[in-house]
């Protein structure tokens, strides 16, 4: 397969190309190929065992689900499934696109939805690792026959096909988030001819490690995407080839390589290069040199996230009202948004970005006021300055936390004018950190926050405080209470007032103190074309084309 | 004066002094790349001895508002190398992370040093088994990549000053381990040893009194090699993100971890902390260079080979060490 | 000589054994697990229960160590549980990407070191050999990322004449027959993608070289001043051959012995020291994969990987000795 090369456009390996050409005969017709760099290799290419975005973000290119998200937004769309719907709430029907036909020929078709859904229902031993299955345990909850007692029973039921072209979900309860949570990788529709030809489905367990013996996910993951998998050199590249006979629109490029580049200026710098033509990820100190370069772009991922101070309530005095509103008046939160965030940032006032349905305006507000800090402070009967250990992760760059470390020094200096006395702690975030904040372990306050994963605020406030955590340390049973109400209710304009409700609750009670929703930035060669960021960091690279030619 | 009569004058002093160290101080002295190496060890120590009187602004004052249009300005005549990410005087923490660059340097190396030197002594004078076991203990420690046996022991006891003091030492044990067996084992055969053996003198008298002190010198080059190693291993662990707790703390080698991200929009931020350290570290390395030529005079012109080899593999070593 | 040769072979075994042990308690003293680092804010305490029990970690620590032991042994260094890929897989995709980065660091430091040394030493003394041992000297002390980050920014970013990132372009198409990318590129006969692959190793090798530059220099330097005054070499001078002679055949020569030691050594440790270089240049070795397996406590891959390395290293090492007894026989080993 030697020398096959496109017509190569990047400059630095514009003369080696020539040469090239000479070799790789009548290649040079060939559609342009796209390359991408990412932070990291996927982990696995069997879409239902990954919940990592650099896995998703080949798989999204390669599988499809039964429904989609429109472009740049989280409004659910048809895909695989044409119409939807259910009378109850518990069994939803699905009506099939006609003439789909999967990478290996074989037709998609209502036998091959219930297979998926059954496999991962059934999934025992090693798979239902949460690791592996994290996006089914989030969303369907528990399996066939759990494992471990620590799983919920599960919210699925069963699968039924009416036919070629009826599928019908049945649940065991009524559920109003589960229809959106389908547009994850994880939920779509995978061959289940390749799937049992390259055992994705085995695997076993050697010395306590899950070792899988197929080549599904390493060689043959097969869907029904604008694209098919053609190889993966771990550390290297994955390489995607055009699906000539995708039923929709086909794309515009011959070929696409994703590639891993953990470090973030290096992504920068190989697009200053023109080694890729795409990056994502990029950092607020990256985006002056971007725009300066006149060869290159920016594309604003539309804000998804909240980033957040925990307040552990579990430690004495933080669970006194008038210390909490003591703290979030006394961190400086316009100007580190104003500071790190190189404008793509903005003041979050609740736990949920303001896109999704049920944020509301009329909750208190918390500006920066360090003589109201110590006003509160005293009132509590606290003597100046009041000890606070405040805890931050290293080697980490979090969408909505481009450098926790420069959040961390601004909101220390701000909150030790206001009263307090900041100890500093950190942990790397791979592995401690996310540890200590979970169990309640990571000081009195420390930085996290969240991406969302699909487009529900059940996927916001009820994964922070449907129930105690050791995190937050408080029990209030009225917030609880409503956010298990509004996740259950069908009823949409019944669910936002609830969780309006529960948002002017939250603020009211201050279990932490939500500081940005970030506007995360991909960066472009100019000529790249029809890029669609989308929210959830799942984009699309069928509708990608090079202005001019590649 | 003419080169013979120099010679004589060098001779009659000789004479006079009869002591290696003298003998040693005066080949240091006319090196000049020692000379040049004291004089830049010589600015590092004044400016972490004087940073509160040389700084014009406390480390870790922050000032948003000289960052609010973006970072970062680059220097002023109110600052002298520009302000951080944080609005902070950049002239005033290169000042005050010297500090840190010291603490962190001498006590990793005492820590080396002084676990090291028992361990090799004991293995040197003892011998037999338990020279055995300690040594292959020493060899399984060199056997794992110097820079991944930091980060190791750094992961296990969390990320702090103290940590990275703890790792650099322990990483840095074998090598004077080694070292001071090596010595030893030299020694022990030496005239006056046997003599005061055949003395009577008991075996630690004998130890501590004859022999380490005839061992001290290459001690004292490793150790001057290795307080420039130690330096560049914080800045390596820092840019790996296992830097001090109190991202505040004006620390060289995670104040360089910058170096990677502003080096396009604000070089200055970079370039400042890196030339810092290449600054002190050369002059650590040629002070050790140079007292390692003037304690060592067969070093310079006839050399055993052996004998070289064994000085250069220290040098790999750090290098392993530090890569 | 034999006797010695099996007298090292023989030590090889506890060296090994004890750096398992050391791998194995250190990685167990480690605090957090794989779930956190590969879940991220998603690990609820739960997940990282189940986390526990499915790797085993809950079971006595001997019968863990046990485990570990007897599939070593029989060469099987498991799984990764963050790529799920078997670790000696992976070795042989790294491990040739590092010894290629390794040869071309300690290809530059001889191409440039040997030569820098001779004429250090034949001024010796001079305004040369000073300025020559300062040089060498800096080359040690510049970190080596803040090295390699600046070579890649002016020659890669600014001036565009190498690649920023990476082993190969992900443009070329090529079989992988042996994963030595030069190797390879010779046997599929594709020269582009010798060329590209070569361009691709030299910012990476010249930071990576650095340190062996000095060591080289200096070694040269103090070999071909022992050498110079060697009988043979006078000889050869009061023949009346010309000096360039007398430099080529004799001296040189000769000062290439122990420096050929030396690079076997250093090699041996470049292997190991790839740690920084890897990471700037986003290159897939096996330092960058030892450096991400910490971080997401990857413990097949530490334990795998590590001891791999440590087996190259003792093994590197004890050619290295035997090369030097050979070439000097007044060495003897007891």
């Amino acid at each position: 397969m030697r020398g096959i090369v496109t017509r190569l456009v990047l400059p630095f390996v514009a003369v080696a190309a020539l040469a090239a050409v000479g070799t790789a005969g009548g290649a040079s017709k060939a559609l342009p190929t796209f390359v991408f760099a990412g932070a990291s290799d996927p982990t696995y290419l069997d879409p239902a065992l990954v919940s990592d975005g650099e896995s998703f973000r080949v798989t999204e290119q390669v599988f499809e689900s039964l429904v989609s998200l429109k472009p740049g937004s989280t409004l659910v769309q048809p895909g695989l499934a044409t119409k939807w719907g259910s009378k109850n709430g518990k069994d939803w029907t699905f009506q099939l696109r006609h003439g789909v036909k999967f990478h290996d020929g074989t037709p998609f078709n209502a036998q091959a939805v219930c297979y998926n859904f059954n496999r991962q229902y059934n999934f025992t031993g090693a798979f239902q690792d949460a690791s592996a299955t994290y996006y089914w345990q989030t969303v369907f909850l528990g399996f066939h026959h759990n494992a471990s007692s620590d799983l919920s029973p599960s919210l699925y039921k069963g699968c039924t096909a009416k036919g070629q072209y009826t599928a019908v979900i049945h649940l065991t309860k009524k559920s109003s988030s589960f229809l959106p949570a389908l547009v994850i990788s994880s939920f779509a529709i995978q061959s289940p001819t390749a799937l049992k030809k390259y055992g994705a489905n085995q695997g076993e367990l050697r010395n306590g490690t899950f070792y899988p013996t197929g080549t599904y996910a390493f060689s043959h993951p097969t869907g029904t995407g604008p694209f098919k998998f053609k190889s993966w050199t771990v550390g290297e590249k994955v390489e995607l080839v055009r699906n000539a006979s995708y039923w929709g629109k086909k794309p515009k490029l011959g070929r696409v390589i994703i590639r891993p580049i953990s470090n973030n200026t290096a992504r920068v710098q190989a697009l200053q290069t023109g080694e890729i033509n795409g990056a994502d990820l990029i950092q607020p100190q990256d985006i002056p040199t971007i725009k300066k370069n006149k060869n290159l772009k920016l594309l604003n991922r539309p804000s998804f996230n909240v980033a957040y101070v925990t307040i552990n309530q579990s430690h004495a005095p933080f669970n006194k009202l008038a210390v909490r509103q003591a703290i979030a008046f006394g961190l400086d939160r316009a100007s580190v948004v104003k500071s790190f965030y190189a404008g793509r940032g903005q003041v979050a006032q609740e736990f949920m970005p303001p896109q999704l349905f049920g944020w509301t305006n009329k909750v208190p507000k918390y500006p920066y006021n360090p003589a109201k800090a110590k006003a509160l402070l005293k009132k509590a009967g606290l003597t100046l300055p009041v000890p606070i250990e405040f805890w931050y992760p290293t080697n980490v760059s979090r969408p909505y936390m481009p450098n926790p470390k420069l959040n961390f020094e601004a909101f220390s200096a701000s909150l030790e004018n206001s009263g307090f006395k900041v100890t500093a702690k950190s942990a790397p975030w791979r592995p401690d950190y996310v540890k200590h904040v979970n169990d309640g372990t990571a000081g009195d306050i420390n930085l996290i926050g969240w991406t969302g994963d699909f487009g529900d605020p059940d996927n916001f406030l009820g994964t922070f405080f449907k129930t105690y955590s050791p995190q937050f340390g408080f029990h209030n049973n009225a917030i609880f209470k409503i956010l298990s109400q509004a996740a259950a209710e069908t009823n949409y304009k019944k669910r936002i007032k609830l969780y309006q409700q529960a948002n002017v609750l939250i603020m009211k009670f201050l279990p932490g103190v939500p500081y940005a929703h970030s506007t995360p930035a991909l960066a472009f060669q100019k000529k790249v074309k029809g890029y669609t960021p989308s929210p959830v960091g799942t984009d699309p690279f069928s509708p990608v084309f090079f202005a001019g030619g590649q | 004066m003419s080169v013979a009569e120099l010679e004589a004058h060098e001779v009659a002093l000789e004479a006079a002094t009869g002591g290696l160290w003298r003998d040693a101080f005066r080949r240091l002295v006319r090196n000049p790349a020692a000379i040049l190496g004291f004089a830049l060890v010589a600015i590092f120590i004044v400016a972490a001895a004087f940073a509160p009187l040389l700084a014009p602004y406390a480390p870790k004052e922050q000032n948003l508002l000289l960052v609010a249009r973006g970072c970062c300005p680059g220097p002023s005549h109110k600052h002298w190398l520009g302000v951080d990410q944080l609005g902070r005087d950049v002239y005033s923490r290169i000042l005050y992370g010297a500090r840190f660059s010291l603490i962190i340097g001498i006590v990793s190396v005492s820590i080396g040093l002084s676990v090291g030197l028992v361990l090799g002594s004991i293995a040197g004078y003892v011998g037999g088994f338990v020279d055995t076991l300690i040594m292959r203990c020493m060899d399984v420690m060199l056997a794992i990549p110097g820079l991944l046996f930091a980060i190791g022991i750094v992961a296990i006891l969390n990320p702090g000053l103290y940590q990275i003091m703890i790792a650099i030492g322990v990483v840095n044990v074998p090598i004077f381990a080694r070292l001071l067996r090596g010595s030893v084992l030299a020694q022990r055969e030496n005239d006056f040893v046997l003599a005061a053996r055949a003395v009577g003198v008991r075996r630690p008298v004998i130890l501590f009194s004859h022999i380490l002190p005839n061992a001290i010198s290459p001690v004292i080059v490793q150790g001057t090699l290795a307080m420039a190693t130690a330096i560049i291993d914080v800045a390596g662990l820092g840019f790996l993100g296992l830097g001090p707790q109190d991202p505040a703390t004006p620390e060289w080698g995670t104040m360089l971890t910058d170096v990677n991200d502003y080096l396009q929009s604000a070089p200055f931020l970079a370039i400042v902390p890196g030339i810092a350290i290449v600054i002190s570290v050369l002059g650590f390395n040629l002070i050790g260079d140079g007292l390692r030529e003037a304690l060592d005079p067969k070093l310079r012109g006839r050399v055993g080979r052996f004998r070289e080899r064994k000085a250069f593999w220290f040098l790999g070593r750090r290098a392993a060490s530090r890569a | 000589m034999l006797r010695y040769l099996v007298r090292r072979l023989l030590l090889l075994a506890p060296i090994l054994f004890g750096v398992s042990l050391l791998i194995f308690f250190w990685i167990r003293a480690l605090p957090g697990s794989p779930a956190e680092s590969l879940l991220g804010e998603r690990a609820t305490p739960a997940l990282v229960k189940a986390y526990q029990q499915h790797y085993g970690l809950n079971k006595p620590v001997y019968v863990q160590y046990w485990a570990y032991l007897k599939t070593t042994v029989q060469g099987d260094f498991g799984v990764s549980v963050a790529s799920h890929r078997r670790v000696i897989s992976e070795i042989k995709q790294r491990f040739p990407a590092t010894i290629e980065l390794a040869l071309a660091a300690m290809l530059f430091a001889v191409f440039l070191g040997v030569p820098l040394g001779f004429v250090a030493a034949k001024r010796h003394g001079g305004l040369f050999d000073h300025l020559s041992l300062v040089a060498s000297l800096i080359g040690i002390s510049i970190p080596i990322f803040f090295l390699a980050i600046i070579l890649k920014y002016i020659f890669a970013v600014r001036l565009a004449w190498l690649p920023s990132v990476g082993r190969i372009s992900v443009l070329i198409d090529m079989k992988h027959p042996t994963n030595f990318y030069i190797l390879d590129a010779i046997i599929e006969r594709n020269w582009h993608a010798l060329g590209d692959v070569l361009k691709h190793l030299i910012l990476p090798g010249i930071a990576l070289g650095s340190i062996p530059l000095a060591v080289v220099a200096r070694i040269t330097r103090a070999a071909v001043l022992d050498v110079q005054n060697e009988d043979y070499v006078r000889t050869a001078r009061s023949k009346g051959l010309p000096p360039v002679i007398v430099d080529r055949r004799h001296v040189l020569r000769n000062a290439l012995l122990p420096v050929s030691t030396i690079i076997g050594l250093q090699t041996g440790l470049l292997l190991s020291g790839a740690v920084l270089t890897e990471t700037v240049f986003a290159y897939p070795g096996m330092g960058s994969w030892l450096r991400d397996a910490i971080f997401n406590r990857d413990y097949p891959v530490l334990q795998g990987g590590i001891l791999f390395l440590a087996l190259v290293f003792v093994v590197v090492n004890l050619i290295v000795d035997i090369s030097y007894a050979i070439i000097n026989p007044r060495i003897r080993y007891s």
